[in-house]
């Protein structure tokens, strides 16, 4: 039984870092800027959801409001700020760190320092009785919702109009803009879609891992390590890369606790000597 | 060419040398001035994983100094307050900073041990008195041995005492076997070691010790591996880690199965109880302070933290307040002449006073004596809160040894990470 509680949380756990990589690969896929705010997104949809929570109670509220407001910070960065340098790709990174900092501040300023817990939504609280041990429902819970999300983010990446454009524009924006699509639009919708993504991430995980001053950048190096292992621009590579570095990490936890630190860093330096653009990564 | 002893960079170092002694230099003559003006520097993590802790240090350094109105004897007290971030290297930039540029006349504060000890070499050499206040609880810092300081007084706390204190009440609660979960880094494999030595003492036993790395954000790993055979948890892990631990060892269904001691208080930290509810009930923390005390002292300064913070204070806010009342005193003692710095130090020495935290006063090596007390979470009032089942007055930083005793155990907490389960070993002596 203690295995089937390992495989579960290293799922679990995968699922969360699915949701925070997925929005960073997407975004370097199309527009290939690295974009080191992804960890604010993270974090302060976080703690709007927080809020509202405070505020109303709604768990589903919450997530709602945190991918709106953090979609709309996302879109107004891309069209004020990141469109100046367009293809520019270290003025790019440098803008998206300096913008990591200033959120950072604000967080600190308005949530304060102390690390700060998310209630699950009651239906959630309990945990589920497997022999001796237990297992949290929220995290069966994220399991469901995190294949949910990425099924249909697949959905929409095969399947819809909007999808085919964005393939298209992450194969060759140029080409893909002298077929007449609207190449412009679709950077700011897909920045804006990635910010949300982590977002919803924030506040999904806010329960398990707390809100806390960091989090950002911790949110934003596991994010890395999942899109090095899956490859950058992939959102299939962003799943597997996910599932293998949570499963590696609990497992390596479990078994080999005297290598916890390196558990989540070892399989990335091992996939990158064998694969330089990670599992599914396209030079 | 390079000179080949010093390499490519010795020219660099050089430069940078002259540079930091041209600045040195240009400053030392500005601190000259203000004399009526004492300047505390004060080096606290104010963001980062530590910025809690940070936060409620400053806010009890700050209520003592308004119920002084910043002045004493005649003297005003002017705080100089510096982010750490909690790393080293960024403290020693602020603390040159404070001392050198700004005139900061002593340091105080310090949360991570890490921070301290870096700092603590810069205080010994530049002969700055550190009045460390903060969390810092490296034991070493007041031993004597290599990192003695002759300039260090620290009115806060150590990892050991905490720890034996728990070894004492875990063994007389009739638990023979805990499985321990400790940070991993030097101030938690300290404090576990030293847990787990005076449990071997008193006839106990650490069946098995984990250690998730600082930061660790999923514990879920640690608790389906927990041994639940063990009579308890004894845990160890400051910083957001507590709080994640606490709210997934119930999540676990841990709760009621497994008790829990939990040394520092670093699940049941005060501003965390709300966050984790009701699931807290009956967990065992050992600290040197609880918001509980019934002393006019302590329920003074529960009332006015509260009022403050918006919640019950934990071990930071009445260190920070003991630290500055030592400053306070201190500064007295010497009418606010500070150029004898060893004057100074002694003054510290020997002050003794009432505070929250209990009775205080200091040992010859400049390290606090002052009260354990071990806590259990209940609801007074309606509200959570860790009230003292147990205490320990007089407690010196060698507590319940001499330091004779202390020092005749062969190994360190640095050998035997991984064999804690083996007393023979950690009882063996020199």
């Amino acid at each position: 039984m203690i295995w089937v509680i390992h495989v579960l949380n290293g799922i679990a756990i995968g699922m969360l870092l699915f949701l925070l990589a997925a929005g960073l690969s997407l975004i370097y896929g199309l527009m290939k800027i690295l974009n080191l705010t992804h960890g604010s997104f993270y974090l302060v949809g976080g703690y709007i959801g927080l809020t509202v929570m405070q505020f109303t109670g709604s768990f589903v509220l919450a997530l709602i409001v945190a991918a709106i407001i953090v979609g709309v910070i996302g879109a107004v960065i891309e069209r004020g700020f990141l469109r100046r340098f367009h293809l520019d790709e270290l003025p790019q990174t440098l803008l998206t760190f300096g913008f990591l900092f200033i959120f950072a501040d604000l967080c600190l300023w308005i949530w304060g320092g102390d690390p700060l817990m998310v209630r699950q939504p009651r239906l959630l609280a309990g945990s589920l009785p497997l022999g001796d041990f237990s297992y949290p429902y929220y995290r069966l819970f994220l399991i469901v919702i995190g294949l949910a999300i990425a099924g249909g983010l697949w959905w929409f990446q095969e399947h819809t109009r909007l999808g085919t454009m964005l393939r298209a524009g992450v194969d060759d924006a140029e080409i893909a803009r002298a077929l007449g699509i609207n190449v412009s639009l679709l950077f700011t919708l897909v920045f804006a879609a990635g910010a949300a993504l982590a977002a919803v991430g924030g506040v999904l995980a806010a329960p398990v891992l707390s809100l806390y001053p960091g989090g950002d950048f911790d949110a934003l190096l596991l994010a890395f390590v999942v899109v090095i292992v899956g490859g950058l621009g992939s959102l299939r590579g962003a799943l597997v890369g996910a599932l293998l570095v949570g499963l590696l990490d609990d497992f390596g936890k479990a078994f080999f606790p005297q290598f916890a630190l390196f558990t989540v860093f070892v399989p990335m330096a091992l996939i990158l000597v064998v694969r330089p653009t990670g599992l599914f990564g396209r030079r | 060419m390079t000179n080949k002893k010093t390499g490519p960079f010795g020219v660099l170092r050089s430069v940078a040398l002259t540079c930091a002694a041209a600045l040195t230099l240009g400053t030392s003559s500005l601190s000259a001035q203000a004399e009526d003006t004492i300047k505390v520097g004060v080096l606290l993590p104010l963001s980062g994983n530590f910025a809690a802790n940070g936060q409620q240090t400053l806010t009890g350094i700050k209520m003592y100094l308004d119920e002084i109105a910043n002045s004493v004897a005649g003297h005003k007290i002017e705080l100089l307050v510096e982010d750490s971030q909690g790393k080293p290297d960024v403290a020693v930039t602020k603390a040159r900073k404070l001392v050198e540029r700004d005139g900061a006349q002593m340091l105080s504060g310090i949360v991570s041990t890490g921070v301290a000890l870096a700092v603590n070499d810069y205080a010994r050499g530049a002969k700055v008195p550190l009045i460390l206040s903060g969390d810092a609880g490296g034991d070493d810092l007041t031993v004597p041995g290599p990192l003695a300081n002759p300039y260090l007084v620290r009115v806060s706390q150590n990892g050991r005492t905490v720890a034996a204190a728990a070894a004492d009440f875990a063994y007389k609660k009739g638990w023979r076997k805990a499985t321990v979960i400790g940070s991993d880094y030097a101030g938690g494999v300290d404090t576990i070691y030293s847990f787990a030595l005076a449990f071997c003492r008193l006839g106990g036993q650490v069946t098995q010790e984990q250690w998730p790395p600082i930061g660790t954000s999923d514990f879920g790993p640690y608790l389906t591996n927990l041994d639940r055979k063990a009579d308890a948890m004894v845990a160890f892990n400051p910083g957001a880690d507590g709080l994640r631990l606490g709210k997934q060892y119930s999540e676990f269904g841990l709760t009621g199965k497994l008790p829990v001691l939990d040394i520092y208080a670093t699940i049941v930290y005060e501003p965390n109880l709300p966050q984790l509810g009701d699931s807290t009930l009956g967990m065992y923390s050992s600290l040197l302070y609880s918001a509980m005390i019934k002393t006019p002292e302590n329920e003074r300064f529960v009332a006015e933290f509260k009022k403050r913070m918006g919640y019950l204070p934990s071990n930071e806010g009445p260190n920070g307040y003991v630290g500055m009342h030592a400053i306070a005193d201190a500064v007295k003692t010497v009418n606010g002449d500070l150029k004898d710095t060893p004057k100074f130090i002694d003054a510290l020495k020997e002050v003794k006073f009432s505070s929250p935290k209990g009775d205080i006063k200091l040992d010859k090596y400049g390290m606090v004596i002052q009260s354990m007390y071990i806590r259990e979470v209940q609801k007074v009032d309606g509200q959570l809160a860790n009230v003292p089942v147990a205490t320990y007055n007089n407690v010196d930083q060698f507590w319940p040894m001499t330091y004779e005793e202390y020092e005749s155990y062969k190994y360190g907490y640095k050998d035997l990470k991984g064999q804690l389960n083996d007393c023979s070993k950690l009882l063996a002596k020199k």
